[in-house]
């Protein structure tokens, strides 16, 4: 008989004789895999919507009185000495009465007895993708606040700041979940399989006097935690997946969820996942053979 | 084993001064020393006590040496470890005096563990644990659970299983403690047939039954300390 066939016979007596403490486990590093990975789902969704915002990031600097060309210079000159911009557009009085009439549509009449320069001219800086980071942002508006003649900056700060928070908050919480992730697959790796040995303790103490080699003894144990990491990391993935294309279905009319486009991890993230999985389960199994079966 | 195969004329078990203390400070054994030939039957005989079951766990590396050297086939078998220890353990059957049987297992699955971990084929396996199981008596045991059978006939199972990967030598603890004459006879004929066939047998026994009229050397401990040693070509 090949070693093979002989150790995999090994794990298939060790799996029925604890059938109930496997399961367990399997269902524990289920749950925890589906735990970390869905909150690692909304923080990539997040990461990618905040990528997506950022492209349309725009610092508007309202000014007191619309600038001739040569102050317009002055201003561009000042506002690159910061750090360059993708575009500096600037947006007279009558250009912005233009554009807010267009955005009313059909209501534009409700400005016919405003005068054409009630709105005060602006500039609009775009930064450059790099600017990224909301502490950047906020050097770059409060220097733009300070420009000669500013009434004041906008990007939306209580928004972006918010979101910002927001998707700090997530990367704790996934950062938790990942913890518990480590923890629940190693620990409850290491117990079932502990019990597996002391529950054969008779069996192996015999293998090893007929002369079962230190791998024959071995393997099985390192085979079982590996496997409770493939099923386990698998079937929790898998749950996920069916629950994000559900989520996805039943709030596919009209509402928030569909402003954004959510995506799935991608092939090689969810091969990461059970990747780490694996490993975290048979790092489990192998500390408590290192512990338990002395041979 | 190692690469130095044993010749019939060589030494299988050398044992040199060899003790064994029990803590607080049982003397288990005392200075014992003895050669057994390849291919050789031996007795050790004794009272209860006497240190035949120790001498036997020494031979078999379940247990260390306190003082001295015991070698198997030259290998000084206490300093071997992982593979080499493992091989030459499967070349190592032994009957324990306490069965060792794996009590929610099959009597053939009992037999069959010596086999498997030499990763004999299953087909093999399966025509070995027949054999024996015939020549035993034991035929109609093959599936039962080794707990629901009764002491005489678990004490054969054991020496199935010690005999079955044709080991080149034979440890057998008090093989005939709990059955008739007639099946006493059975197993003395089954371990003589291993001896034929070039097997050491070292036989731990206080049934003089089954040594009264051997030819083979005999041993007799008293108190963990060799007494005589008779018969084969000294007597």
């Amino acid at each position: 008989m090949s070693f093979w066939v002989t150790v995999i016979r090994q794990v298939g007596r060790n799996l029925r004789q604890t059938w109930g403490s496997q399961l367990m486990t399997l269902l524990t590093v289920s749950l925890s895999v589906l735990i970390f990975a869905f909150f690692y789902l909304i923080y990539t969704n997040m990461l990618s919507l905040g990528d997506k915002l950022g492209d349309d990031l725009t610092l508007i600097v309202y000014l007191e009185e619309e600038p001739g060309p040569e102050l317009q210079q002055q201003l561009i000159k000042k506002i690159t000495t910061f750090d360059e911009v993708e575009d500096i557009r600037f947006i007279s009085s009558a250009m912005a009465y233009e554009r807010f009439a267009g955005q009313l549509g059909q209501n534009e009449d409700v400005l016919d007895d405003m005068p054409k320069d009630f709105l005060p001219p602006s500039i609009e800086v775009i930064p450059l993708k790099n600017l990224r980071s909301l502490n950047q942002v906020k050097l770059f508006s409060a220097y733009l606040a300070k420009l000669p003649g500013t009434l004041k900056v906008q990007y939306g700060q209580e928004w972006v700041e918010r979101f910002y928070y927001f998707t700090k908050l997530l990367s704790i919480v996934v950062l938790l979940s990942g913890t518990l992730l480590i923890l629940t697959t190693i620990f409850m790796v290491a117990y079932t399989i502990r019990l597996t040995i002391l529950g054969r303790q008779d069996e192996l103490e015999l293998l090893k006097l007929v002369g079962a080699t230190n791998n024959y003894i071995r393997i099985p144990f390192l085979l079982e935690g590996l496997l409770q990491g493939i099923l386990g990391s698998t079937i929790g993935i898998t749950a996920l997946y069916t629950l994000f294309h559900w989520i996805k279905l039943r709030f596919s009319g009209p509402g928030l969820l569909n402003l954004f486009e959510f995506s799935f991890f991608s092939p090689i993230v969810s091969m990461s996942i059970i990747g780490v999985s694996i490993l975290l389960c048979t790092l489990g199994s192998y500390s408590t053979m290192h512990k338990f079966l002395r041979i | 084993m190692n690469n130095n195969t044993a010749e019939p004329s060589e030494t299988m078990i050398e044992m040199i001064k060899v003790s064994k203390l029990y803590p607080p400070d049982v003397v288990a054994l005392k200075d014992v020393s003895i050669s057994v030939a390849v291919g050789e039957m031996f007795f050790i005989i004794g009272m209860s006590g006497a240190g035949k079951t120790t001498l036997l766990k020494l031979i078999s590396s379940m247990e260390p040496p306190t003082k001295g050297l015991i070698e198997i086939s030259g290998n000084p078998i206490h300093q071997l470890k992982g593979f080499k220890l493992a091989r030459l353990r499967q070349k190592i059957g032994v009957a324990y005096q306490d069965f060792k049987l794996l009590a929610d297992r099959t009597t053939a699955e009992n037999i069959a563990i010596s086999m498997e971990v030499s990763y004999k084929k299953p087909s093999i396996i399966r025509k070995r644990v027949k054999d024996l199981l015939a020549q035993l008596n034991l035929t109609d045991k093959h599936n039962t659970i080794t707990c629901e059978l009764s002491r005489g006939e678990q004490q054969r199972v054991t020496l199935a299983r010690a005999i079955a990967n044709s080991p080149t030598m034979i440890l057998v603890d008090e093989p005939t403690g709990n059955l008739d004459a007639t099946t006493t006879e059975k197993v003395m004929q089954l371990l003589t047939k291993c001896n034929k066939s070039g097997a050491t047998i070292v036989i731990a026994t206080h049934d003089d039954s089954i040594y009264r009229h051997t030819s083979h050397r005999i041993m007799e401990l008293r108190e963990g300390r060799t007494h005589a040693i008779v018969g084969g070509n000294g007597t």
